[in-house]
């Protein structure tokens, strides 16, 4: 298994924004326990940050992976629940700088 | 394999688990614009030992996996902001990016300022009209589905999917051997890479005329990158 940060920037698209308050709180239950159940599987959140005033996107959010494959099934579990279809997004994947290559 | 979006009458979800696309997209910043002798060996080497751990390192070879599978990439700076494009397979995401790692390592780094973009292959690859004819000419489609597509529900994603089937179906009549299609969101902002093989930059261009008949970028954003392919080591010592 290899350390991974995975990065992800969001943004509402705009159709988010037409949403009541119960439709909205009610997909953020259902990602928030996608997140969970990341977390309950070994994952880390570090946060979740404010950086609309100098960037495309509204947040950024930091985790880390026990491995790459992780942070894809992380993803692939968020997609699955439409996360993809509310929020504009951009990702990154990194490796530590410790992870022993071949 | 988990699919952004379903299967189509083109195309079809890949039998093999796991293959994970290791696309480039590299721009000289060495002053000689050359990689050194000890370079170009040292990179050599870990394309060799990736070859021998299982990596595809053409779009030839993912049509042809038991085929030639020399380091191949799409000279690309004669109409693009990069020099030189490619894509090669690994056989799982961790070796994908340990692999750009290393590569970087080796002496990329130096020569080229890259962006990597990794991802699983989503759907099989399908071959194009024409059998195996020359197809020196790449071409690399990145794309994101746009708020448009987002907000769109699933009756009019099937149709819009039904409509890109008919220009598929028109790029597979221009001779194009398309390599399926991998999954890059989880880890960039476009969400999925398109790598053809065609007979001709003209093919491509036709073929893509096509996608625009068949309103293709009403929900999406593209960008998109053509060249022919050569030896990435000659690519490494242009003259």
């Amino acid at each position: 298994m290899a350390d991974s940060i995975w990065i992800h920037y969001a943004r509402p698209r705009p159709h988010w924004y037409r949403l009541d308050k119960a439709a909205k709180a009610a997909k953020t239950k259902d990602w928030a326990a996608v997140a969970e159940a990341s977390k309950q599987a070994g994952a880390t959140c570090l946060g979740r940050y404010h950086i609309r005033g100098q960037h495309d996107f509204e947040t950024v959010e930091i985790w880390r992976f026990a491995s790459p494959e992780a942070a894809f099934d992380h993803w692939a579990r968020l997609t699955a629940a439409a996360y993809n279809e509310w929020y504009a997004f951009s990702n990154n994947v990194g490796l530590s700088l410790d992870t022993p290559l071949p | 394999m988990t699919l952004l979006t379903g299967e189509t009458d083109v195309f079809s979800a890949a039998s093999k688990a796991d293959t994970c696309a290791v696309m480039f997209m590299a721009k000289w910043q060495a002053e000689d614009k050359a990689a050194r002798g000890a370079e170009r060996d040292a990179i050599a080497a870990v394309l060799g030992a990736l070859k021998a751990e299982g990596w595809l390192l053409s779009i030839r070879a993912m049509f042809e996996p038991d085929g030639p599978n020399e380091p191949m990439a799409l000279d690309t700076g004669f109409a693009h902001t990069v020099d030189i494009a490619g894509v090669f397979e690994a056989p799982s995401l961790s070796a994908a990016l340990a692999g750009t790692i290393r590569l970087e390592k080796a002496g990329w780094a130096r020569l080229f300022t890259t962006e990597w973009l990794i991802g699983p292959r989503e759907f099989a690859t399908v071959k194009g009209a024409g059998g195996d004819i020359p197809r020196p000419w790449a071409f690399l489609a990145l794309w994101e589905w746009n708020d448009a597509w987002a907000e769109a529900d699933a009756a009019t994603r099937v149709e819009y999917d039904a409509e890109c089937d008919v220009a598929f179906k028109g790029d597979l009549a221009h001779r194009v051997n398309i390599a399926g299609r991998h999954r890059f969101d989880w880890a960039h902002g476009w969400h999925h890479l398109g790598a053809w093989e065609a007979p001709s930059a003209e093919a491509i261009d036709a073929a893509i005329t096509g996608h625009e008949h068949a309103a293709d970028f009403m929900f999406t954003t593209s960008r998109h990158l053509i060249g022919p392919v050569r030896p990435l080591r000659d690519l490494l010592q242009p003259s």
